[in-house]
């Protein structure tokens, strides 16, 4: 049951006062029980009256509800409290779709155990928010009496710092339901800062925050076709480019609404790409492309890779990120390059991976992979070869089918159940590729097995780490290719090859579109995925420049009416991308 | 099979056994919950568990079982790859024979064999069932009285659960001894053998946060789209269970004799390997027994392994998965020996879950006796990634319920039967289970007391 608000902003009881109402005295808590029935007198609400206003016009749409990730939930957080504010706990897990995260988390919600996981971290966060030490500066007024509520000062806080975590204003309905629990528990616990915790804990909890609803409002250059509101336009922006929750100009910008005018939206890209605080927007993105979630549950077998520790693992994932930072934002590189480049970082646990001397006293250091190290571009960082390969071994096959999966947007199917495995028999001695030969001549695999083995067997000169070698049960590894016609050979051709790729590049377009918007790139897009790969390429590849030609194009905000909303101005006809 | 009669299979037989399988014994809410249960030392509440292993069993299409029982009903002798369970053999039955139907639906290998037999619905894809896992609805049926309405953990250490309520969201399980320890024995928890029990204020204070969560709820919903709702709903359903979690805390436990309030577990070693993954399960079996003795959760899933298991012996540079599908059959014995040493390990998690609920002494039994656990995998035989003789099990007595200590083997019929009569065994109100050729109204009664 909820509870109605009537419009001065207090609440009426539904049974789940009653219940509340019923706990708190039989806990003998006598000033609770007088709170309570302080609440029942505010009672008797106008059922007129009993749906929330909202902030907006009432012929809105919400057209996405996408859960945050954790990244984005950890720089709000940082954003809004400062560095300092630990934030320890579990994430409940994201679901991969069409190659990233961020599209599958459009389907996810909250379970029973992940709102556990929220509730007690909110409440870590609200208490250290709240600490005597720092909080004059964190809340920026200080109460009347400290030993009692106080309104003013918990509206000020509840609706400034709430404006950051929802993204929006808050609604008048919103502002006073955390009132009241500011009031309840300063009561309570004869405390402001108590009650003020919990309002804060129950802002970090609420769905408004978990989620980024997304809404459409009418669009008042074309009648009968919607456009996103401000406030979600603004979202979307400053999660790609920053990965997390707008600053104050931006929500400025929508307020105002110059982020609905060419100029004010081109202003704001302009701004968010020239930041510094980019790097969090494109390391959020590749962590998210290039799979490194995996990385929390990778195991390595302790015998045949003694060298793998978490340190190694955080390592490596820190090096490739350092490494794109570098090439795609610093150095305005092109991100064919990501392939071919051999400038790089190290740390000492990487050092010793890649087995070159660390004489640096920094914990990081530039280093250029020479020639004789076979290495070059991130696919021979441990990153990509530790990630898709076995506990105690390579794997040719992930890492082709990943080569594929992620950078050239070419999913391979689930292998087919009913396969005849009879012929596929381990051979325990030669080298992998043996092994492998049968899978590409046998009816059934081999369609798959033909695309993914081949550019997976040119980085056999690597280990299931990520360790060079040169040989496999006594016998010397054939690196060699032959893809297409293309021949070349070893980790540098196969870097080489994918540079030349034309599906690389249109590949990242359609998959940064997808990553803002929370939904694969479909047939409908292809032209949009084609003109913007285009000025990509125009651009020299470079990554700022995608994201800036994308964020101010107009399909970037394009609007989908979703599956059983009934839009009020029109019959259920869907609207198509408002120009 | 057998002909045999029980009230329950009359009654369903007169009926012509068309959806009239509700379960007798219904809601726990109908049973003594309140405490007078553990007084009289009669009815102690009954627990659900599903416990899932990745690569099935061996059952090379050569005949050479490693687990299907020659013996059919009770008395069944152990086979090799079911020797962990041997200790408990007469309190668990084993199901063979029993498949998943795809319906034109393609074979989603090591997804589609568990998606069947928890959501009773061929899955589309990889990753998402087409309907609920049937544990949820019984945790809503048995779970709202004790503190954590269910409890996920996964032992291999991957975040992997296969319960959901929405096919798409599945629960965060717990992957440490350690993680789990503190979710049951941390903060919140309250000792329901203390003599000087006094309800916490704060609870009271965390359930002034939810309610300001609820009251938005209205204006939340007002105009989202159909997908979007399903995510609200199991967002405000999981509010509603917390306020439920909050609300018992304020009351004053019912005492539980067999509770014993265990020692913070040690740091657990990280790695695929089985013997880690073993003895993390094992660990947190010894947890999670407690727990339920304690009456902190009735219903629990547990994933070993997942469906392509990555588990591997350790300093072997092959895993489980990589054997099931390249390593010859032997021709002397007829299957493959690493892959069946493997299965046996890995079924060793399972022996080693079940011996730690028997060691938990509860009323007259044990608290495996109170409880039904259904044991399964993703597929048959591996190699093949078959969808035929996929291994299930139904261990412990559930109260009386479960005619324990039997091999039902079946010619390929669904293995949705054998959920169902899980669900009814529990007493979930369910008559009938699963859609198209799986969608079953007939529960395996032998089974059923």
């Amino acid at each position: 049951m909820l509870r109605r608000e009537t419009g001065d902003g207090q609440f009426c009881p539904g049974s789940e006062d009653l219940r509340r109402f019923r706990a708190f005295t039989c806990a003998g808590a006598a000033s609770l029980a007088l709170a309570g029935a302080t609440l029942f007198a505010g009672g008797l609400g106008d059922p007129a009256l009993a749906k929330t206003p909202k902030a907006k016009p009432p012929a809105t749409v919400t057209t996405a509800v996408r859960r945050i990730t954790e990244s984005q939930y950890r720089h709000t957080i940082a954003d809004i409290f400062g560095p300092d504010i630990k934030v320890n706990a579990r994430f409940e897990p994201e679901r991969r779709q069409d190659g990233l995260l961020a599209i599958g988390s459009t389907d996810l919600s909250v379970t029973t155990s992940g709102l556990e996981q929220y509730f007690a971290l909110g409440g870590s966060i609200s208490e250290q928010v709240m600490d005597p030490k720092s909080r004059d500066t964190q809340i920026g007024c200080k109460p009347a009496d400290p030993g009692k509520p106080d309104a003013k000062c918990a509206r000020e806080f509840i609706s400034t710092v709430g404006q950051k975590l929802f993204r929006r204003p808050l609604t008048e309905g919103e502002i006073s339901a955390r009132l009241t629990t500011a009031e309840r528990g300063a009561t309570l616990a004869h405390d402001f800062y108590s009650g003020l915790q919990l309002s804060l804990t129950s802002l970090l909890l609420a769905p408004e925050f978990l989620f980024r609803t997304e809404t459409a409002e009418p669009d008042p250059a074309s009648p009968g076709q919607y456009r996103l509101d401000a406030y979600s336009k603004a979202t979307r922006l400053s999660f790609l480019f920053w990965d997390t929750a707008p600053d104050a100009e931006l929500l400025a910008a929508a307020t105002s609404g110059d982020l609905q005018t060419p100029a004010g939206l081109n202003k704001q890209v302009a701004r968010l790409a020239a930041s510094p605080r980019l790097d969090d927007g494109v390391r959020a993105y590749f962590t998210d492309m290039l799979q490194f979630d995996q990385f929390e549950s990778l195991n390595k077998d302790a015998a045949t890779y003694p060298k793998f520790s978490q340190a190694v693992a955080d390592s490596a994932r820190e090096q490739t990120l350092k490494t794109l930072v570098d090439l795609l934002i610093d150095r305005k590189g092109d991100y064919r390059d990501i392939f071919t480049s051999n400038e790089t970082f190290i740390n000492r646990y990487l050092a010793s991976i890649y087995k070159v001397p660390f004489a640096s006293s920094q914990e990081w250091t530039r280093y250029t992979f020479p020639q004789s190290s076979e290495r070059s571009g991130i696919l021979t960082q441990v990153t990509f070869l530790s990630l898709f390969s076995h506990p105690g071994r390579s794997s040719p096959t992930r890492r082709g089918i990943k080569l594929h999966e992620i950078f050239t947007c070419q999913p391979t199917p689930d292998p087919p159940a009913n396969v005849d495995f009879s012929k596929v028999q381990a051979i325990q001695n030669g080298t992998v590729r043996t092994r492998l030969i049968d899978h590409m001549t046998n009816e059934g695999c081999s369609i798959c097995h033909q695309s993914s083995d081949p550019p997976g067997l040119t980085l056999e000169h690597f280990d299931g780490l990520g360790q060079l070698r040169t040989t496999e049960n006594g016998l010397p590894i054939d690196v060699s290719a032959d893809i297409d016609g293309v021949k070349f050979s070893g980790a540098q051709g196969l870097g080489k090859f994918m540079h030349d790729d034309p599906n690389v590049p249109a590949c990242l377009v359609k998959q940064v579109y997808g990553y803002s918007i929370g939904r694969a790139a479909g047939y409908r897009d292809q032209s949009y995925i084609a003109r913007e790969t285009e000025a990509f390429a125009k651009s020299g590849y470079q990554v700022p420049a995608l994201l800036t030609a994308m964020a101010t194009s107009p399909e970037f905000f394009a609007v989908k009416i979703p599956a059983g909303v009934k839009v009020a101005s029109q019959s259920d006809t869907p609207t198509s991308p408002t120009r | 099979m057998s002909l045999r009669f029980n009230r329950r299979s009359m009654l369903r037989g007169l009926l012509g056994g068309a959806g009239v399988g509700l379960g007798l014994p219904a809601l726990d809410i109908f049973l003594d919950v309140n405490g007078k249960a553990w007084a009289d030392g009669t009815k102690l509440p009954v627990r659900f568990g599903t416990y899932f292993w990745g690569l099935g069993l061996t059952d090379t299409p050569t005949g050479g079982t490693r687990w299907v029982p020659t013996k059919k009903g009770p008395g069944y002798e152990i086979t090799p790859e079911l020797a962990s369970l041997a200790p408990v053999k007469d309190k668990v039955s084993v199901f063979s024979g029993f498949r998943a139907i795809g319906d034109g639906r393609p074979n989603v290998v090591h997804w589609s064999g568990h998606a069947s037999i928890l959501s009773g619905i061929a899955p589309a894809v990889t990753g998402s069932f087409d309907g609920p896992s049937f544990d949820t609805r019984i945790a809503d049926a048995i779970g709202s009285s004790s503190r954590f309405k269910s409890i996920d953990i996964s032992p291999s250490g991957k975040a992997l659960s296969y319960s959901t309520r929405t096919g798409k969201s599945f629960s965060t399980p717990e992957i440490t001894p350690v993680s789990l320890y503190e979710r049951i024995y941390g903060e919140g928890f309250q000792d329901p053998n203390n003599p000087n029990w006094k309800p916490d204020p704060k609870v009271m204070l965390k359930q002034s946060i939810l309610s300001a969560v609820t009251d938005q709820r209205q204006a939340l919903m007002a105009d989202v789209g159909t997908a979007d709702k399903v995510k609200l709903d199991q967002y405000f359903t999981s509010v509603r269970e917390m306020e439920n979690q909050l609300e018992l805390q304020l009351q004053k436990p019912e005492k539980c004799e067999a509770c014993v309030v265990p020692g913070r577990p040690g740091e657990a070693k990280k790695s695929a390997s089985i013997d880690v993954v073993n003895e993390n399960n094992k660990a947190m079996a010894k947890l999670l027994a407690m727990a339920m003795a304690c009456n902190q959760t009735r219903v629990f899933n547990c994933v070993h392994t997942p469906g392509a298991s990555e588990t591997y012996i350790a300093g072997d540079s092959k895993i489980y998965h990589q054997y099931t599908h390249d390593e010859p059959t032997d021709a002397k014995l007829g299957y493959q020996p690493m892959s069946s040493k493997l299965a046996g390990m890995v079924m060793q998690g399972f022996g080693d879950f079940l011996a730690e609920m028997d060691a938990v002494k509860e009323g007259d039994g044990t608290l495996l006796d109170n409880s039904l656990i259904m044991g399964f995998s993703d597929t048959g035989y591996a190699k093949i990634h078959s969808l035929e003789n996929i291994p299930m099990l139904l261990a412990g007595g559930a109260g009386g319920r479960h005619k324990a200590g039997q091999h039902i083997s079946s010619e390929g019929e669904s293995v949705t039967r054998v959920s169902l009569t899980a669900q009814q065994i529990i007493g979930a109100p369910v008559g009938e289970f699963g859609t198209g050729a799986m969608k079953t109204s007939r529960p395996i009664t032998e089974v059923m007391a």
